[in-house]
């Protein structure tokens, strides 16, 4: 992996096709709130800890993604989906992941069809309700 | 098929888009997927919010697995070194042997190669 030495809050943006460091990861903060959720209350978690998460989280990203993109590159698809990212998590031994997902999936697209009904007959139907429909849809629980 | 602009309502608000006690920032989450490689050319909108969720579980875990190391450690605090414990003994995360082992990737100054540092027992 890119191996750049500094704080992962560096900002600089080289020129070189580097990405922002910042980018390149997932905030340290929402990371840190998922696993602490995780663990008993008296536990506690250091910062190098949430760090290497951090670093965990954005390789599991690339490598499920790279997957489902080769599989579009077979099929001679331009656009991964999210079918695409849950083969692709089966494929890579997350069978325990796409199950959840594909019900996950499932139900967002019927949450779409909703809102898309929804909009013809109402304008103006704000992104927050739709985040908000997710957002309730998210914390539902898939029946994990 | 479902275009990435479809999408859009979900992808905006705010510069890291929508972001929950329990969600993860999906413009971030889809720079991440852009930047896997050259092959990736178009992510549907869905997609970000499936890694969202993907991740959750992933998170969750791997910090349960880094616990039980810790525990054993007769630690409290969960440090690095359990996190690499975690993805060493587990099939499923040998994608991140490479970089768990890489112990000066984000250290600052001289790095010290903390598999080969005696955990300190706090007990």
């Amino acid at each position: 992996m890119e191996d750049i030495g500094g704080s992962s809050s560096n900002d600089n943006n080289n020129n070189g096709g580097i990405i922002k460091e910042q980018d390149r990861l997932l905030p340290i903060a929402n990371v840190g709130r998922l696993m602490k959720r995780i663990l008993p209350q008296n536990a506690k978690i250091s910062k190098e800890a949430k760090e290497t998460m951090q670093e965990c989280v954005s390789e599991f990203i690339s490598f499920v993604t790279s997957e489902a993109s080769e599989k579009c590159r077979k099929e001679r698809r331009k656009t991964v989906n999210g079918d695409d990212i849950c083969w692709a998590l089966a494929t890579l031994g997350f069978d325990n992941y796409a199950e959840p997902m594909r019900r996950y999936l499932h139900r967002y697209r019927e949450v779409e069809v909703d809102h898309n009904k929804v909009n013809l007959q109402e304008k103006g139907n704000s992104p927050e309700e739709k985040d908000d429909e997710l957002f309730k849809l998210s914390n539902r629980g898939v029946g994990l | 098929m479902r275009q990435a602009g479809a999408y859009s309502g979900l992808l905006c608000g705010g510069v890291s888009g929508r972001t929950g006690p329990h969600s993860l920032p999906l413009a971030r989450i889809k720079k991440i997927m852009k930047n896997s490689g050259e092959g990736v050319k178009m992510i549907s909108g869905e997609a970000p919010i499936i890694f969202s969720k993907a991740c959750d579980l992933f998170i969750e875990e791997l910090t349960r697995r880094s616990w039980i190391m810790a525990i054993q450690g007769k630690r409290r605090t969960l440090h690095k070194e359990d996190l690499a414990s975690a993805v060493i003994a587990t099939d499923i995360f040998d994608f991140l042997i490479t970089l768990v082992s890489n112990s000066d990737s984000h250290a600052v100054g001289g790095a010290t190669n903390v598999m080969e540092v005696e955990t300190i027992d706090y007990s």
